[in-house]
């Protein structure tokens, strides 16, 4: 395509005036209907992963028991009601896979960083609508291929999320390495693809198509979450990518990356040798890492902008909030080797790794000041996103600290694999994630739907879900340091953990009530699509642009006329010599004195032309020098 | 609100064509891509050599008459596509189709390679439990191919385009997206090749 072809397909494809069901609703190129689409795509997967946690919860809490229900719905893998272990381990495995990928990945970068890059800043679309629509039918085929994957004969992959050969790259090596195992692979590789379609437009909408005045400085912090999430995604598949590729050649093709010594059901050694199931976790960690971030960061972008909003102050250390989200995205690829201080690693190695684990304390600490402070004396309005938003503050510092014990490589040999692990990423990447995705969704469902959701079942849904989800998680830690190990299938037979039966108990009941608080929100969601209360334009009298959009039509191009310019920051809320408590980014300051007006004027004028090589021009705007 | 449509205005181009800033990135993506392999191969030797299970082959020399070829590409494709910003069309419909026929050149020179490595047992299925490193080789080379014929894609619809008139000193993206990328792929063989035949 060529220049001038494309800019004339930018101006032209805006003005569709009628389009059929299947270009509106199914093969949409508007990314605010492909964020609804990995939005719904993710609660379904969500609400799929949240069910299988609750039935392997329930064989924790009562393994003796026998539950007809689990026949009737698991048939052979659950024979006289009591679930089989090895699809227990499947459950386990998938469980992770859904929630870690599919619902804290797709669903929560894929739905809010389609929203509002766009949106907030200011442009008519993705840079490559076509490539994002083909990052959701990626993800939503690598979400089919993996609920296949549970009904296989002989069940879904179980090796656990972090799927470690040797156990997943031999078949024989139990039920779930088969083809269950396969099945996930291609999932995964799917879903990569679409990781890496929607990363690259991110990128390259945030860079290169920001509108008049939206200079890097004066974008919202959302964008910048999502910025760095989309760089950290980007850098980190390709290498879960190549870990994969080894997997499967080693699994379908015989060769031997991963494998060495190996003896199977007594017979050995195989053919396979020369290789190193450490290696994968090298190459899966260096993903695994950086993956827990962008699961977090996106969450902690959403709660800048909703504490800010909600709080009606400036967001307190707008550029240090900022560099500390650039601090943990650098510090988070050299990091990976704390998820592997038992493999024999030359503890001199342990303790850099430890060290630079720890340094991220520092931004991470930053961030919770930040956000505390940001709360303080604030004229705060108790929104249902609001309370969310404070709940992953509180998550983020209570599952944060327990980040500092598990980075000590002489603690994790004692803390490793224990129901500590559990309790420590539950709380810091699980819930304080998921708590940011329903703050963005109570937040911006006016955006997307132009309706608006119920409070009142806000809040039962978020009081509930709050107290429910540390009474699942705080007593694990507990269960951690007196040695309880993870994926357990159970624990009566050892007589030192059977105290913990009451505890898994309690747990199992809280879950289950959770579960129950996440039906208040599917009825709320859903109902309020349909019958929700009309929206006026900007309910939550916000600053940024995407609430300058017309909210009654979903409008591909966003806009109806000229794209908005933007004069100021997006945070100043409360300014002392306006009448109204907020200022939209893209409102004209008639008071200003005339300096600050030429000056603003100075900033937006229209770009030099260029004289260097388009390169250099982008280097430029890439670092805000121009514009 | 009445107004269902955007207005016919005219939005500023964005600076870079987006195609094209979408292309670096996926070029980023794929180098780290290479930088897991390479990485992969430089964390599993010492542990293969210490159960003498890492065989040092040198790289047939086919390999290297691909380096020449696609370093002589790029001259070519840079020739095709500064031909097009000064509207030499016909010279860069020549070049366009000189740098293709290289480009299968290299294909073919790759074959060969490979034939060799088959010949050598140095099969990507081991045929023999020392010859590990030649798996590696052989995924380092194949996933390369792989990014040579996306390239050859691009060559294939650029030279459609030329003959179409489609590329000209007014519409240069396109042969300004297959010059970086050809480019890319050009790079990234010198780079394995040296690693390759530097780590062997």
């Amino acid at each position: 395509m060529s220049t001038s072809a494309l800019h004339a397909d930018h101006h032209t494809h805006d003005h569709h005036h009628k389009e059929s069901f299947i270009s509106k609703y199914v093969f949409s190129m508007d990314h605010k209907m492909i964020s609804k689409q990995f939005l719904i795509t993710g609660i379904i997967m969500g609400i799929v992963g949240m069910g299988m946690s609750l039935l392997f919860r329930l064989q924790l809490a009562w393994p003796d028991e026998q539950f007809g229900l689990l026949e009737m719905l698991l048939g052979k893998w659950a024979v006289d009601g009591k679930l089989d272990p090895n699809f227990y381990m499947g459950l386990v495995t998938i469980h992770g896979t859904i929630m870690v990928f599919y619902v804290l990945t797709a669903g929560l970068s894929g739905t809010f960083s389609n929203l509002l890059i766009p949106l907030q800043l200011g442009a008519r679309d993705m840079a490559s609508p076509f490539m994002n629509m083909l990052s959701y039918w990626f993800f939503l085929a690598s979400s089919v291929v993996l609920l296949i994957s549970v009904g296989v004969e002989t069940g879904p992959a179980s090796g656990g999320w972090t799927v470690y050969p040797p156990l997943s790259a031999l078949e024989k090596a139990m039920p779930g390495s088969g083809l269950g195992m396969t099945l996930w692979l291609v999932a995964i590789a799917l879903f990569i693809i679409s990781a890496l379609l929607g990363g690259i437009n991110y990128i390259s909408t945030v860079l290169n198509q920001r509108t008049k005045g939206m200079s890097m400085n004066r974008m919202p912090l959302t964008i910048w979450a999502f910025f760095f999430t989309a760089i950290l995604g980007l850098l980190s598949f390709p290498v879960l990518l190549g870990a994969a590729l080894f997997l499967i050649f080693d699994r379908s093709f015989g060769t031997s990356f991963y494998l060495s010594d190996i003896f199977l059901e007594g017979v050995g050694a195989l053919e396979n040798v020369g290789g190193s199931p450490v290696l994968y976790q090298h190459l899966f960690w260096f993903l695994g890492h950086p993956e827990v971030y962008i699961i977090l960061m996106p969450a902690l972008g959403i709660t800048s902008e909703v504490i800010s909003t909600n709080a009606r102050k400036p967001i307190f250390g707008y550029t240090a909030m900022i560099i500390s989200l650039m601090g943990i995205s650098v510090l988070s690829f050299i990091v990976w080797g704390h998820h592997m201080f038992i493999t024999g690693m030359n503890p001199f190695l342990g303790s850099v790794f430890m060290i630079l684990t720890l340094i991220i304390a520092v931004p991470s600490a930053v961030k919770a000041f930040n956000y505390l402070t940001t709360l303080w004396r604030g004229n705060l309005r108790y929104t249902p996103a609001m309370l969310f938003s404070i709940g992953l503050v509180s998550f983020f510092i209570s599952g944060g600290l327990t980040g500092i014990y598990l980075g000590n490589a002489a603690m994790d040999i004692q803390l490793h694999d224990s129901y500590f692990v559990v309790a420590h990423f539950h709380l810091v990447m699980g819930s304080a994630a998921i708590f940011g995705m329903f703050a963005g969704i109570y937040h911006w469902f006016p955006r997307m739907y132009g309706r608006m959701m119920n409070n009142t079942l806000g809040y039962f849904h978020f009081w509930i879900t709050f107290i429910t989800a540390y009474l699942v998680f705080f007593p694990m830690h507990f269960m951690g340091l007196a040695g309880v190990p993870r994926r357990y299938y159970q624990f009566t037979l050892v007589e030192d953990f059977n105290i913990w039966m009451d505890v898994n108990k309690l747990i199992t009941v809280s879950a289950i009530v959770a579960g129950f608080a996440q039906l208040l929100f599917l009825y709320n969601f859903f109902v309020s699509i349909f019958r929700g209360k009309k929206a006026e334009q900007n309910p939550w009298q916000s600053n940024t642009l995407e609430w300058t959009s017309p909210m009654d039509v979903r409008l591909h191009g966003n806009w109806p006329h000229e794209l908005p310019t933007v004069y100021r920051g997006p945070y100043e809320y409360s300014r002392p010599d306006r009448e109204s408590d907020f200022f939209p980014q893209n409102e004209e300051d008639a008071n200003a004195p005339e300096v600050l007006h030429v000056e603003e004027k100075e900033v937006v004028k229209e770009e030099a032309p260029v004289e260097n090589s388009v390169f250099f021009a982008a280097i430029k705007r890439v670092f805000g020098l121009s514009r | 609100m009445e107004n269902r449509t955007v207005k016919k205005v005219k939005d500023p181009a964005p600076l870079v064509p987006p195609a094209k800033f979408n292309l670096w990135l996926f070029m980023l993506a794929s180098c780290m891509l290479f930088a897991a392999f390479v990485s992969a191969y430089i964390v599993a030797r010492p542990d293969a050599e210490a159960k003498q299970l890492w065989t040092s082959f040198d790289l047939p020399i086919y390999f290297f008459y691909s380096l020449i070829i696609s370093i002589l590409s790029s001259v070519t494709i840079q020739m095709a596509t500064n031909a097009a910003k000064k509207d030499e069309l016909a010279r860069n419909k020549g070049l366009i189709a000189v740098t293709l026929v290289l480009s299968v050149l290299f294909c073919y020179s790759q074959y060969l390679g490979w034939s060799r490595l088959v010949m050598q047992d140095l099969t990507f299925v081991n045929a023999r439990p020392e010859h590990i490193s030649a798996s590696y080789v052989w995924v380092i080379t194949v996933l390369h191919f792989v990014h040579i014929l996306g390239g050859i894609i691009l060559l294939l619809i650029a030279q459609v385009k030329s003959f179409r008139l489609d590329i000209h000193k007014k519409q240069i993206t396109f042969m300004s997206i297959t010059n970086t990328y050809w480019h890319f792929v050009g790079l990234l063989w010198f780079i394995l090749y040296l690693f390759l035949y530097f780590a062997r």
